[in-house]
This record gives structure tokens, C-alpha cells and sequence, in this order.
């Protein structure tokens, strides 16, 4: 299973911070890379080669040229979601980068970028921990990083009832397990929905081993 | 010419058929002791004139009444009076149209029937209830005929019907370019019949010279009728003087289409048990069915229903009492309760069906079961094709406890009637039916009624051809599904659930579940919302409704729109037809957060109190100082969220720049928000004293500055608005931009611009400059005001307007605009007539003094010098505060100038007087300056003391301390405890119509009045001292405390 990551350190998109706690998870990443190529799609983090056409206002040429094409890119970059590959959640390194083009009449450059950034892409049948973020009668939200999941009632075991009330929850009938706000649940991905901006998907606590795994009430 | 005959023939047999129907009623119903005689002739003369013209329906509704055994009576009695004596029509109306020699025996012969033979008729069809046949008298006759006809056919190629027809037979049959023509006339609506019964009429009475060959009237066909001529005059002649005929327009039906015409649409429906169907008349017209059992012989369906009975009716008419018949009632569908209508003294009896065993509760000649209704009814009254029963009805249909067991079985029954192509190539499919049931498979051919499918296990052959209604699309949970028809057409999602051939489906737009049958859906990645648009107004649109409320569209339905009303208490939705919505509201309107800074659409707020304090998200609408706000994690309400503007706070900027949700906003809230800072000395017009306001900016702006340097920056305000350039400079409170399309550098206000472009610099320091924002209360309200600078701006671009003029004068108008009568002046934009116009300085000459020098000195003054002077100075000193000085020299009205100036200062009554400036300004504008900066206490007031966690206080200022804070006696009279509070922690109370009230703010400052009216923000004002009425802003005026 690749990484498995506490989704409450990506839950942050703060931009130093996410930075940051990828960073991290990067090197682990790619350290890991080899090994994990033959199950690539059970992973959800990738570290793969981007490219991008990055436009630069003359004003940033300069023996700072690349420094500032660097940092406009991970500006540009860093935290968007791209259907195809999920969220950028850092960059690694430059590649390279080609030769600029002078548009005519902006004076700006157009250089393409190749650049390494991990990305984060949720696949079907993947297994990972999200905190819930709200509960209502038609199931439950949880977010892991950027990304938001959506567990039906009808993928809540059945022994487990919605509870409304001030904190609504899911509770089963004995009362030992509570899905609530800020609970941490493991699910399971059975469907993704990705857009130009967002991944949305759809989770199940249905299965073995999945569930509540952190209980903050209990705490 | 021979298929022509055919048919008329068929024509013949077919009406005379049914005209015996017709007059089978009335026998039946009719009492057996009527004279025969009388009743068969006004029968049939009833049959000829009023049932032509009466529609099929009423028809069959007449026979549904019977069986109903629920005699109407009246028509029949209406009948029953007519006066007889139309004979005539009768033999005319059955003789047929065209054929000469034939016309005078039939016409002979239909008269010996009807005179003579009346009785026997009669008796004839009491026995047989359809007479295939026509009359058995005529049977003497049928031979001769039929020689006659063999005769008159012999020559023709076409043989006995009873052989078999081969392919070329028919073809030939069909019409030719040399065959007479189909013409189709318009005649009255609901009189095609007897349109052709008259043509008919007239063909007998012309004889031959009516040269139209048949006349056509079809039932399904209303205001049209066809008449077959070989020329367009002949069909003109013939409807000459015919009223029911408009011969305006004849059509030629082409050759092709002749056919279609006359052919019959084969209805050969198998019904089967368990299939759905819905009843086409009576009570329970529309009613879903469901067929428990077939008499193909007697052409009887006996179907189950939910009974519409209203049982006290039933009671009232079993018991013989008279009951008001009320024809548009019609009971609503209930399951029978047998115990229900035993209480009423209904006659229940348990009866077992003879052939099934199965008992059934007879009530009233009526048959239950389970609540049920069983009811025999004609084949000819139930709809079997393209039932779609909708989930509601399904559900219904399912008795309480009965498990759904039957519901797969009869939903398979769904399928029966599924559009062809319905399974494409590279569907995922389970069998449902049969040896191979639950085996999935892909769709790899579709024949006619075969489905080959891939099976998904091994094993088994390549391909397997499956009957089509053994199929059944199959989906997992995860697919992502479009449906493409039923209720919920358009609407995409992702399958949470599959139960059997219904999928539970996550809906994209509404986050909501969705039943809908796996037959209606297809897969799919596209992500839609349904039906987004209707007319001119999409989903999440402002539009502005009817009873001028307005709303946002937050759901768009089959017909109409769910809105969520712009009333920020509570969530209000409303469902709005497109006919109550006025207009959409596409306005960019900016308003001003609580703390005063400017909210402009897209800008992402945070929601302070109300039912949806700590929510976020980006503003999607701005109207009437009303936000509405989205937050992707509101499900509500398509998430989104309305509220008054002055409930929340801006917490970043724009969401594309990058400021993702609570992050900058805990970045700067400190600056925005008072909790942090409630003493602050900065935010003097919010009821502190209005110190120097020496080290105001130091943290929030000196520092900083040269973050924005060299970053990229779109103008968002003002004359330059949608301008993108580069800072190459910030001097306080001003930014010098390098416009990208023009060369020029110009000077806007820090507050204009927005970096969200492709700020090269981290935006971190970009966001100071909402940092800035906050902390300088005044610049917010000085936006619209730079339009009316402009003519002065191009001069200038000077720092003396923006820096200096704007604090006090726009923040004195500006929001108020509309109310200030000077604006007309405003916005000539002429300086010259500001000092000059009479309008809003009124009664305070001492403005002009500060006016008058304004457009020559102290502006033309200032480009000159102060301009690159004025740079020095802030960079070292505090970007704010020292911006004054170098120009106060140079401007005679200096007051007016420092914002800060003592008008402000509360507890200051001189203050006014002494600033001649602020004075005139607070002319201008009923509603002063400054006066949204919230509070700005004086004693005697009442307000909430609100300590934080706790519960407000009603309490009486008593005192207002220097540095802001308010002495405040707890109460609400002020005679309890005495505290000391941080303006922030005080909140004004508003006061409502009638109460005395001190005005907080403006000219009148200090002076006591009555509030008489409310208008919107505003107040009508009753001045206790003059007597004046007065329009003021709200926030301004605060109760009284009662002595």
C-alpha cells in the first residue's frame, strides 16, 4: 500500500506547511519508488515527470532567471489537481528547461518546464484513513489531504444507525463504535469523480478492517 | 381501385359493428318493459346524431359506468326524450356512400329492417352480445349479395381473404399514382365524424355527382378528416356548403403516407400477469395496475389497483340514501380496510373465487384482497405500453409487510417495454431470468430480440445469446452514471448501492441519493448537474423574483427552481416558476464586511454569527447588503449560504490567488478583527479616541512594503480597474503601478489592486496588503469614489487625493451615495462645483472655507511638490500617519485633512464646531462619515455588553473613557453594576420604531430624537431639538436609555 499517510498532516493545504510535510513524504516516496513499481496502482502517491509551459515577465530575466521561474512554478503548481494525475503536492526537482520563446508584443518568455513533483491521485480499491469532517443522514464526509470522500449510509455496516442530534453520528447498536465529526476512519475507495479542481469520492466502511480507527470522543 | 373497395367494405362492418354497440346499451339499461318499438327508434336516432359526434372516450367512459353498475341516468334519460321521427336519418346513415346501383337495394333493404322487423332485432342481439354479423335478417340477403359482389369483383386480380396473401398480393394493394387521391380536410374539432356522416348525407342526396369516392373520419384523429377524390375540385365541390368542413385548405396526402392512414396500429400487447399497466378511464384513470389475470377469449383483464373508494360515499349509497354526485371528486387511492368499513355498516362478505380458492372480500359487488382492489375490466380500458411506473407508485403498490419479493419479478415486467437499442455494445450486463441468472457479462452483439453477451466467468462459451428481457444493465458501486431518462433525466453520479436492478446514485450536483432502475442509466463521465438552465436563469444564479425578494437558484426542477431567498435568519427555499422570476441580478456590487472592509464577489468570507457562524467560503453573490456565500462543505442548500453582509468578515482575498481558506485569514485576523486588539489605538474611528495615530501601521505596513514590489497586480477599482501592471513602488497607502498596456505609470490606491495575477513574489506578502486593509479602516468605503476623482487623477496621480482627501470625505458618503443630494454634482465630476454647490453644504458656510481652496491649491499645488517628497518620508516613518504632514502646509483647510481630526473624538462636544471641515462634510450626507465604523459610543445610550463567552448584558453607557472603553451601568435602566468595557465588547442596541433615540453620529451628534420610521438601513429621524425629521443611517442611532 505504497505510503499510507496520517490524512490529518495533508489535511492542511496550507502552502508552507503542505510543502513541507510532502517534502517529506517524497523522498520516502521516491526511496520507496523502485520497489513499488510492479503495484503502481495501489498507490496513491506518484513521483512522475510533468511539463508545463511557464510564461515570465521580463522583468525577472536576469541571473535570477531560473530561481524565478523556479518559484513561479511551484506557485502555479504546487496544490492544483489535474484530472489526470491527481493533486501536485510537491515539486522535487527540474528537469529541465528549454529554451524560452519572446512573445511578440508582451514581451513575455514562454520556457517549457519538465519538472518531478509527487502527485496524489486516489484510486478505486484503495485503502486509506481520513478524518470525517461531517455527518448527516445520508452518510458521512471524510477528508483525506485534498481529498474529499463521501461514505453512503448504504456503505455503513447496517448495524450502525444515525444517530442525529447536536453531534450526529453513526453509532451501533451496542454503542462501542461512533462515527462522528473528526473521528479517523479507514475506507475504501470504490469510486473517484475527478474534476478540472477537485477529486471527489466515494468511500465504504463496509468491508473487514475498515472503520472507525480513532475515536475522538473516547479520547 | 379493388383495395379501395376493400376497405369501404371494412368501413361498413366496422361502423355498422360499432353503431351496434351503441344501441346495445340503451338495452340493456333499459327496462324490459318500455315499448320496443318507441325506445328502438329514438335509440337509433340518438345513435346517429349525437354518438357520431360524441368522442370515442365518452364512449368508453359510458361503458366503464356501467360496469361500474354506477348509472348516470341522465344521458339516457336525455335520450329517452328526444323525439322520434328520425327514421330518415337512420336509413341514410346506414347506407353506404358511393356505389349507385348497390345504393338502392341497401337502402331498400335497411328500410324493410328497421320498419318491420324491429322486435326480432331486438331479440337477436339480447342474445348475442356482439353480433359479428350484421343483423340476422339480413342474412337472407348475404348470399345474394355476395354474388353480387363476386360478380362485380371477378374481374379483379385478388382473391379470398382467407387464402394466404403473399408479399407481391399485398404490395400490389397498395396505392398507385393512378389510384384516386387522399385528401386531408380540416373540419370542426370534435365533429369529424359527423363531418363525414354529412358528406355521406349529401352523397346520397346529390348521387352521382358528388365525385369524391369515401369519406374518412379517424378516431385518433381530431380536426381533420380524409376524403378520398381524384381531384382537389371534387373534394372542394363536395364540402361546399358544408359547415363543419372548413375547405380552406386541402392537403394531399402523399402516396407513401396513404397507407399509414388507414392502417391499423397492431395492438397485440401479450398481457401477461404481473405486467403493469395503467387504466385509461373511469375513476381511476392514470391508476397504475398490476394484471393478475387474462381472459383472452372475453378480451378481460381482471388487474389489482388501490381502491379509490370513498367509504362513507359507499356506506351512504349502499344504505339507499341519496347521494350528491360530485363527478370531480374523486377519492383519493387507499388501501380497503376491511374493519373500516364494517364499523360504517358496510355489508362485507368473504367470498372464495371458484377457480383460484383465493377468498376476496366482496363489498358492494366490488372484490378485495389485501386492501386491493380486483377489477375485471375490458382490455380495451388498460394501457400496457411504455408503462413506467415511478418509484412512488411502486412503493405504494407494495403492501406494508410484504417483503420485496414480488418486486423483482414484476420489475423484470418493466423491461417488456424498453425502447429498442437499449443495450449497446460493451454494456455490463447480469441475466436475470432463467438457468444463467446472476451471470454478468459484456455485451458483445444485439439482434433483434438476442443479446449476446461475453460471459464474465470462465468456462463457458465465447458468447452467449440471451433473450433481451432476461437482461439487465449492471453496475457496481463507484461507477461513475449519467440517466438518461425517467424523472431524474440528466442527472450524473456516482452508484453508492445496487439493489437488484435499482442503483442508489450519489448525485454530483446535489449530494443527495437518487433511486433510479439500472435500465435508465448509463455510464458515464460526465459530470452534469441534470437540467441546469431554464430560460434565461441558470442554476446558482441571483435572480430577482416577483414580490421583489430575490434569491439565489440553487436547484433547477423539471419546471421551476428551488431558490434560496435572500433572507439571512434562517434559510429560506422557495420553489419559483419561471414566471415569477423578474430578472436575474448580475450586478458587481462590493459591500462592506463588519470591520469595514470591502467584500466584492468571489472574495471568501467568514460568517460571524447567525445559523451559520464559522462557515466560509468564497462570496458567489452580492445584493441589498446581502451575501451569499458558497461553502462546499454546506450541503444544504446546494451549499450555499446566505447572510448579511455585516455578519461576516473578509478573510482573504480572492480565492485564485491562492489564500486557501482559514489561512489567511488567521494570517491578518488579528488586524481585522478587534478581540485581538480592542484597545488598539489604530482603529480610532470605531469609538477610540482618534489618537495620532503615530505608530498605527508599524507592524502592519513597514516592512512589508517592498513585498509587493515587483509583483504583478491587477487594478481592481477605479479608473484603471481591469488593468494589470507591475508595483514598482509603494508609498503608504498608494501603489505605483507600471500598466502593461499602456506606458505609464499611474497610482493607485493599495486597496485596488489585486495580486492574484502571477505575483511572482510569495503572496504572502501580497496578503499584507489585506493586512493593511483591515487596519485602515477608511480606505474601503473610499472606492467608488475615485470615479468621480478622475479628471484629477490624470493630473495628479497624486497621493493627496487618494491619501488624503478620501479618509474623511468618502467614508462620509460613500456607501450612502444614493441618499446624499449632492451626488448629481458628484458626478459631473467637476471640482468647481463642489465648493460651490449650495446642495449639500447648506447651512454651513465654514466648508467652504475648506472647498473653496481645494481645486486650486491644495490639488493643483501638490503634483508639484509633495509628489516625489512624499515618497521619503513614509518609507521611513509609518506608512500612514506621516502621509499628512508634508502636505499640511500647503492645504488651508488643513483640518479636514487628518482623519483623525476631533469630530471623532467622542465625548469631544466642541468638536464640530471646531472642525469647519468634517462640519460641512456632515452636511453633505445624512449619514456621516465614518458612521459604518461602527460603534462610537456617548452616554446615555443602551447596549449589549457582551463579555466574551457570555450572554450580552443590556447596560447604560454612563461614561466614555478616552481610550474607547465605556463605563457602562449594568441594567436596563444603567442603576446596577457599574463596569468597564472595551468597545468591542459593547454593541449598540438598535432601536426600533418609536423609541427615543440619540444620534451617535454626524451633524446631529449628541441630539435626541424619536425614530418614526424604518426604511430599509435607514432611520426617519424626529429631532427632539428642532423638530426636524431626518434621514439617518441606523448604525448611527442608538436608544436612549429611559430615564
Amino acid at each position: 500500500m505504497g505510503l499510507m499517510l496520517r490524512s490529518n498532516a495533508l489535511n492542511l493545504l496550507f502552502e508552507d506547511r503542505f510543502c513541507l510535510t510532502l517534502v517529506v513524504l517524497a523522498r520516502s516516496q521516491i526511496e520507496s519508488r523502485n520497489s513499488h513499481q510492479v503495484k503502481r496502482a495501489a498507490s496513491m502517491f506518484f513521483h512522475i515527470v510533468l511539463e508545463r509551459n511557464m510564461q515570465l515577465h521580463p522583468r525577472h530575466f536576469g541571473r535570477n532567471l531560473r530561481e524565478n521561474l523556479v518559484s513561479k512554478l511551484m506557485k502555479d503548481v504546487e496544490g492544483t489537481c489535474s484530472g489526470r494525475h491527481g493533486f501536485v503536492v510537491a515539486i522535487t526537482g527540474i528537469e529541465n528547461i528549454g529554451k524560452g520563446l519572446i512573445r511578440d508584443g508582451t514581451g513575455f518568455v514562454t520556457f517549457p518546464v519538465k519538472y518531478q513533483c509527487v502527485v496524489f491521485r486516489p484510486f478505486k480499491g484503495e485503502i486509506l484513513e481520513a478524518v470525517v469532517t461531517m455527518v448527516n443522514k445520508m452518510g458521512f464526509f471524510a477528508e483525506a489531504g485534498p481529498v474529499q470522500i463521501f461514505v453512503s449510509n448504504h456503505l455503513i455496516p447496517d448495524d450502525m444507525e444515525f444517530q442525529s442530534g447536536d453531534v450526529p453520528n453513526y453509532t451501533t447498536s451496542d454503542g462501542s463504535v461512533k462515527i462522528q465529526k473528526d473521528s479517523e476512519v479507514r475506507l475504501k475507495i470504490i469510486g473517484t469523480r475527478v474534476d478540472a479542481t477537485e477529486i471527489f469520492c466515494i468511500g465504504t466502511i463496509k468491508d473487514d478492517f475498515l472503520g472507525v480507527i480513532n475515536d475522538p470522543s473516547a479520547a | 381501385m379493388p383495395r379501395r373497395r376493400d376497405d369501404d367494405d371494412d368501413d361498413i362492418d366496422a361502423d355498422e359493428e360499432e353503431y351496434e354497440e351503441e344501441m346495445e346499451q340503451p338495452l340493456d339499461e333499459e327496462e324490459e318493459e318500455e315499448e320496443e318499438d318507441r325506445s328502438s327508434r329514438k335509440r337509433r336516432r340518438s345513435d346517429f346524431i349525437d354518438d357520431v359526434a360524441e368522442e370515442d372516450e365518452d364512449e368508453e367512459e359510458e361503458e366503464e359506468e356501467e360496469e361500474d353498475d354506477d348509472f348516470g341516468g341522465g344521458g339516457r334519460r336525455r335520450r329517452a326524450k328526444r323525439p322520434s321521427g328520425s327514421q330518415f336519418l337512420d336509413i341514410e346513415a346506414e347506407v353506404d356512400s358511393d356505389d349507385d346501383e348497390e345504393e338502392d337495394d341497401a337502402e331498400d333493404d335497411f328500410i324493410v329492417d328497421n320498419v318491420a322487423d324491429i322486435p326480432d332485432e331486438d331479440d337477436n342481439r339480447r342474445m348475442h352480445r356482439r353480433p359479428l354479423l350484421p343483423r340476422e335478417d339480413e342474412q337472407e340477403d348475404v348470399e345474394a349479395l355476395e354474388r353480387r359482389i363476386q360478380a362485380r369483383y371477378a374481374r379483379s386480380n385478388h382473391m379470398e381473404y382467407d387464402e394466404e396473401t403473399t408479399e407481391v398480393e399485398q404490395q400490389a394493394l397498395l396505392p398507385s399514382v393512378r389510384d384516386p387521391k387522399l385528401w386531408m380536410v380540416k373540419c370542426a374539432i370534435g365533429r369529424e365524424r359527423e363531418a363525414a356522416v354529412c358528406l355521406m348525407q349529401k352523397c346520397i342526396d346529390r348521387g352521382p355527382e358528388m365525385q369524391i369516392r369515401s369519406a374518412v373520419a379517424l378516431d385518433h384523429l381530431k380536426n381533420f378528416i380524409y376524403i378520398e377524390a381524384d381531384k382537389e375540385a371534387h373534394v372542394r365541390e363536395a364540402c361546399k356548403g358544408l359547415r363543419n368542413i372548413y375547405a380552406q385548405k386541402i392537403t394531399l396526402v402523399p402516396i407513401k403516407e396513404m397507407t399509414d392512414v388507414l392502417s391499423v396500429e397492431s395492438k397485440a400487447i401479450d398481457l401477461s400477469r404481473d405486467t403493469w399497466v395503467r387504466m385509461k378511464i373511469g375513476t381511476y384513470k392514470g391508476d397504475l395496475a398490476k394484471v393478475v389475470d387474462v381472459d383472452n377469449v372475453r378480451q378481460r383483464v381482471t388487474v389489482k389497483l388501490i381502491p379509490r373508494i370513498d367509504l362513507q360515499a359507499l356506506a351512504n349509497k349502499l344504505e339507499g340514501r341519496e347521494v350528491a354526485k360530485k363527478k370531480a371528486f374523486v377519492p383519493p387511492p387507499r388501501f380497503m380496510n376491511i374493519d373500516e368499513a364494517r364499523e360504517l355498516h358496510i355489508r362485507v362478505e368473504r367470498r372464495r373465487d371458484p377457480i383460484t380458492g383465493e377468498y376476496f372480500e366482496n363489498i358492494g359487488g366490488m372484490f378485495f384482497k389485501d386492501g386491493f382492489l380486483y377489477k375485471t375490466v375490458s382490455m380495451k380500458s388498460i394501457s400496457a405500453q411504455n408503462i413506467k411506473p415511478t418509484f412512488d407508485e411502486l412503493e405504494k403498490f407494495r403492501k406494508p409487510g410484504e417483503n420485496g419479493d414480488g418486486d423483482i419479478a414484476s420489475l423484470s415486467t418493466l423491461f417488456a417495454n424498453r425502447k429498442k437499442g437499449h443495450f449497446m455494445k460493451g454494456d455490463a450486463v447480469i441475466v436475470v431470468k432463467g438457468d444463467l441468472k446472476n451471470l454478468k457479462g459484456w455485451v458483445e452483439k444485439v439482434e433483434e430480440e438476442n443479446v449476446h453477451i461475453r460471459p464474465e466467468m470462465k468456462g463457458l462459451p465465447k458468447t452467449l445469446a440471451v433473450n433481451e428481457r432476461e437482461l439487465c444493465k449492471y453496475f457496481e458501486p463507484g461507477n461513475h452514471v449519467k440517466v438518461v431518462s425517467g424523472t431524474q433525466e440528466g442527472a450524473t453520479g456516482m452508484v453508492v448501492k445496487v439493489d437488484q436492478h435499482v442503483l442508489i446514485i450519489l448525485s454530483d450536483t446535489t449530494k443527495e441519493h437518487i433511486r433510479v432502475f439500472a435500465d435508465d442509466v448509463v455510464e458515464s463521465s460526465e459530470v452534469t448537474t441534470g437540467v441546469t438552465r431554464i430560460g434565461d436563469y441558470e442554476l446558482h444564479d441571483l435572480v430577482l423574483l416577483d414580490n421583489m425578494s430575490f434569491g439565489v437558484i440553487i436547484r433547477v426542477e423539471t419546471e421551476a427552481f428551488q431558490v434560496l431567498k435572500g433572507t439571512p435568519d434562517r434559510p429560506e427555499v422557495d420553489i419559483v416558476k419561471l414566471r415569477e422570476i423578474k430578472s436575474k441580478i448580475d450586478k458587481k456590487i462590493s459591500v462592506q464586511d463588519r470591520f469595514n472592509n470591502t467584500i466584492s464577489s468571489k472574495d471568501v468570507v467568514r460568517i460571524l454569527e447567525g445559523p451559520c457562524k464559522g462557515k466560509q467560503g468564497p462570496v458567489e453573490h452580492i445584493y441589498r447588503g446581502i451575501l451569499f456565500i458558497y461553502d462546499r462543505h454546506h450541503l444544504e442548500h446546494a451549499g450555499f449560504i446566505c447572510a448579511k453582509s455585516q455578519s461576516c468578515v473578509v478573510v482573504g482575498g480572492s480565492r485564485t490567488n491562492g489564500n486557501r481558506n482559514g489561512n489567511s485569514y488567521s494570517r491578518f485576523a488579528g488586524l481585522a478583527t478587534p478581540p485581538r486588539f480592542p484597545q488598539s489605538p489604530k482603529r480610532f474611528p470605531r469609538g477610540g479616541p482618534p489618537n495620532d495615530g503615530g505608530g498605527r501601521h508599524g507592524r502592519g505596513g513597514r516592512g512589508h512594503h517592498d513585498g509587493l514590489v515587483g509583483s504583478t497586480v491587477k487594478v481592481r477599482q477605479g479608473p484603471y480597474k481591469g488593468y494589470r501592471g507591475r508595483v514598482v513602488e509603494i508609498k503608504g497607502q498608494l501603489v505605483r503601478v507600471e500598466l502593461e498596456s499602456q506606458m505609464k505609470v499611474v497610482t493607485v490606491d493599495r486597496t485596488f489592486i489585486s495580486d492574484n495575477v502571477a505575483v511572482s513574489t510569495p503572496y504572502r506578502d501580497a496578503s499584507t496588503r489585506y493586512g493593511m486593509g483591515s487596519e485602515t479602516p477608511m480606505h474601503p468605503s473610499r472606492t467608488p469614489l475615485h470615479p468621480y476623482m478622475t479628471p484629477m487623477r490624470d493630473i495628479g496621480t497624486t497621493p493627496i487625493h487618494d491619501g488624503m482627501r478620501t479618509p474623511m470625505r468618502d467614508r462620509a458618503w460613500n456607501p450612502y451615495a444614493p441618499m446624499s443630494p449632492s451626488r448629481d454634482n458628484w458626478e459631473e465630476g467637476n471640482p468647481a462645483t463642489w465648493g460651490a454647490s449650495p446642495q449639500y453644504q447648506p447651512g454651513s458656510p465654514p466648508s467652504r472655507t475648506y472647498e473653496a481652496p481645494t481645486p486650486g491649491s491644495g490639488w493643483a499645488n501638490t503634483p508639484g511638490g509633495s509628489y516625489s517628497d512624499a515618497g521619503t518620508p513614509r518609507d521611513s516613518g509609518s506608512a500612514y500617519a506621516n502621509a499628512p504632514s508634508p502636505y499640511l502646509p500647503s492645504t488651508p483647510g488643513g483640518q479636514p485633512m487628518t482623519p483623525n481630526s476631533a469630530s471623532y473624538l467622542p465625548g469631544t462636544p466642541g468638536g464640530q464646531p471646531m472642525t469647519p471641515g468634517t462640519g460641512g462634510l456632515d452636511m453633505m450626507s445624512p449619514v456621516i462619515g465614518g458612521d459604518t465604523e461602527g460603534p462610537w459610543y456617548m452616554p446615555d445610550i443602551l447596549v449589549n455588553y457582551r463579555r466574551s463567552g457570555d450572554d450580552p448584558i443590556m447596560g447604560v453607557i454612563r461614561e466614555v473613557l478616552p481610550d474607547g472603553s465605556c463605563r457602562i451601568g449594568l441594567g436596563s435602566s444603567g442603576n446596577g453594576e457599574t463596569v468597564t468595557a472595551p468597545s468591542s465588547e459593547v454593541e449598540v442596541i438598535v432601536p426600533r420604531k418609536s423609541d427615543k433615540i440619540k444620534i451617535m453620529g454626524g451633524a446631529l451628534r449628541g441630539a435626541t430624537g424619536k425614530l418614526i420610521g424604518v426604511d430599509g438601513t435607514d432611520g426617519i429621524v424626529k429631532v427632539d431639538d428642532t423638530l426636524d425629521v431626518k434621514i439617518l443611517d441606523l448604525v448611527i442611532l442608538a436608544k436612549l436609555a429611559q430615564p
